[in-house]
């Protein structure tokens, strides 16, 4: 056992160390527990930015490459975790987002901290353990770790509605757990091995039928876990019911996740050959675009701002999803550069609808009345981030459509480019819906809501932390927006990761 | 052959009751006996008829059990454990507010 690159196991285990004493913080000061989480966001961006910055020589010209071994090498009892170009990417952009969640969530949640927060960084440490992990089993022992530690969060305030989305998430979720699990059963059967860079190399070596079975397996567990059109019904209300912050987690972040492990799973470990032989990538490709449409068609008949938005992200997720299965450069392109902006796009989004809704009644369109006039900076900004979602031009949700927009052209899949711009035409007529009863005037205020407004009216004047979060989500999407070229090189280097397995497999198995 | 097929049998009678009981509990009922019926797989599968996997000081075993798929149906087992627990947590807590543990009968759940 080696203790070089120990950063990896840091990565992973400094959440889950934070994530201890948040438990046991009870006693402490309310000041005491927002800095701690904090700074071990901070601490966790600073490593990821570090590992990007002293191999910044290696990353440019794709070479980078780090690895962690814990056990016996060279037998089967050994854990692997590794870091390449497309691990770095999308630690580095998770981590990013997370550290904005947590600031906004020191504010915004008020009761019950040292559980959120113990929750919310044991999320955080596995999903870490998600993107570094190089073997199947531990891969499954994450996945399974982020869908039961999301459960609570999600009933976190106790109600019916977020019980029953709790309950119906974790049906599902633990389903989907059950069928990974037969397909890496399957595997180790096969190849008696688990190790994913091992079972890239020999994966030719299984039968057909066999690997038919093992494809279909991952392909449901991962689409019950990404919320694509057949099995999409716990999404919006898991991610409409939560406080949120952790839905901009979910929507944001881990739909993210999901889509790496996608991506880990059918171009590095198992080739992607193998889902166009057995005419795989064309039945996912419509589903995924099928989806796309339908999450974009359910949205307009939403009458809840969080669940509209929730249905918006399986929209935008079925494209991502579709356009990487078209496999070529321009498709990982647009593609990746899409995943970014989402994650910026809908985590702002989903945080300032937080906000918003603190003052009203419900999360009921009726409810949201005026709402445009009582905070009317927040507002501009949400309106500014909506924009980035539909696909206006200086802003990074346009950038990344264009260029899913342009692989869909270049593959000559008009279907596709037709659910992207009918995507963009719908979302801009269930944005307009919520926008318009925004600024329409109240005649008649009912004295509950006044009431309401005045006692929160103290608390607000003190909540600058939440609004700046929400200021710093919509300068990012317009700076990027203008300087899109910034993601140019990362994303560059991790499409020759997903190109060139080849790389990633030898570097494993030899080192 | 014969534990592919109870593994089927077990397999489908799980998945039936995940999804056609209303009643929730029997539903985590249908769920652990799909966890089950595939942990029964994996061990059936890796039993060769060797010797315990522990490699004895100064002995040589020549002929072990593959401990790796034991280590994974332990790991399913703690998994399963655990989830069991939290949805019946939920489902008492569900009952407090509706009354009712039947699908059907709580709102918002079959829409």
């Amino acid at each position: 056992m080696s203790w070089m690159n120990i950063e990896l196991i840091l990565l992973i285990a400094l959440p889950a160390v934070i994530a201890v004493i948040m438990a046991f913080s009870s006693s402490f000061k309310h000041q005491t527990r927002n800095i701690l989480a904090v700074t071990g966001a901070g601490i966790e961006l600073y490593l990821v930015f570090s590992l990007l910055i002293f191999n910044f020589e290696a990353v440019k010209s794709s070479n980078f490459f780090l690895q962690f071994t814990i056990g016996y090498s060279n037998t089967p009892f050994v854990i692997n975790f590794a870091m390449d170009n497309l691990s770095l990417l999308f630690s580095l952009i998770v981590t990013a987002a997370v550290f904005l969640i947590v600031i906004f969530s020191t504010q915004y949640i008020r009761d019950k901290e040292n559980r959120y927060f113990a929750l919310f960084f044991l999320v955080f440490a596995s999903i870490q353990g998600t993107i570094l992990t190089a073997d199947l089993f531990t891969l499954y022992l994450f996945i399974e770790a982020i869908t039961i530690f999301t459960t609570p969060l999600i009933s976190f305030n106790k109600t019916e509605k977020t019980t029953r989305a709790a309950m119906q998430y974790l049906f599902y979720g633990i389903t989907g757990g059950v069928f990974f699990f037969i397909s890496i059963i399957l595997i180790y059967f096969n190849l008696g091995t688990l190790k994913m860079a091992a079972v890239a190399e020999s994966f030719v070596l299984i039968s057909t039928p066999m690997q038919l079975t093992i494809i279909i397996f991952f392909l449901l567990a991962l689409i019950i876990k990404l919320g694509i059109f057949p099995i999409h019904f716990w999404l919006p209300r898991a991610h409409s019911a939560c406080p949120a912050p952790i839905s901009a987690l979910l929507s944001g972040v881990l739909l993210k996740v999901y889509l790496y492990i996608f991506m880990r799973l059918f171009w590095t470990m198992i080739a992607f050959d193998f889902l166009v032989e057995l005419h795989l990538s064309t039945f996912v490709l419509d589903l995924a675009l099928v989806s796309s449409l339908i999450g974009h068609v359910f949205a307009l008949q939403a009458d809840e701002l969080k669940k509209m938005l929730a249905y918006s992200s399986i929209g935008h997720i079925g494209m991502i999803l579709a356009v990487l299965m078209l496999n070529t450069e321009a498709a990982f392109y647009g593609g990746l550069l899409h995943i970014t902006a989402h994650m910026m796009m809908k985590s702002g989004l989903f945080l300032s609808s937080g906000y918003l809704l603190r003052t009203t009644l419900s999360h009921h369109i009726d409810d949201l009345k005026g709402i445009g006039h009582k905070n009317r900076l927040v507002f501009i900004a949400f309106i500014i981030i909506c924009l980035g979602t539909i696909g206006m031009p200086p802003l990074i949700g346009f950038v990344s459509k264009w260029f899913v927009l342009l692989a869909f052209l270049e593959a000559r899949h008009y279907f596709g480019a037709f659910v992207v711009g009918a995507g963009s035409i719908i979302a801009l007529i269930y944005y307009l819906r919520y926008i318009s009863q925004a600024y329409e005037t109240v005649k008649s205020e009912s004295k509950t809501l006044r009431e309401e407004l005045i006692s929160l009216k103290a608390f607000f004047k003190s909540t600058n932390i939440m609004k700046n979060v929400i200021y710093l989500f919509t300068l990012l999407i317009i700076f990027f927006g203008l300087g899109y070229k910034i993601f140019e090189m990362p994303i560059n280097t991790a499409i020759f990761e997903l190109l060139n397995p080849q790389k990633y497999i030898e570097l494993v198995l030899g080192g | 052959m014969f534990n592919n097929f109870i593994f089927i049998i077990l397999f489908m009678l799980g998945f039936y009751a995940l999804v056609m009981k209303t009643n929730l509990i029997k539903n985590v009922i249908g769920l652990n006996i799909m966890e089950a019926a595939v942990f029964f797989w994996v061990i059936s599968f890796s039993d060769i008829g060797g010797e315990v996997s522990i490699h004895k000081l100064g002995e040589e075993v020549t002929k072990f059990n593959d401990p790796v798929p034991q280590a994974l149906t332990l790991t399913g087992i703690i998994i399963g454990a655990s989830t069991a627990a939290l949805l019946l947590t939920l489902i008492i807590e569900l009952n407090k507010f509706s009354g009712t543990i039947d699908r059907e009968k709580i709102e918002g759940l079959n829409d």
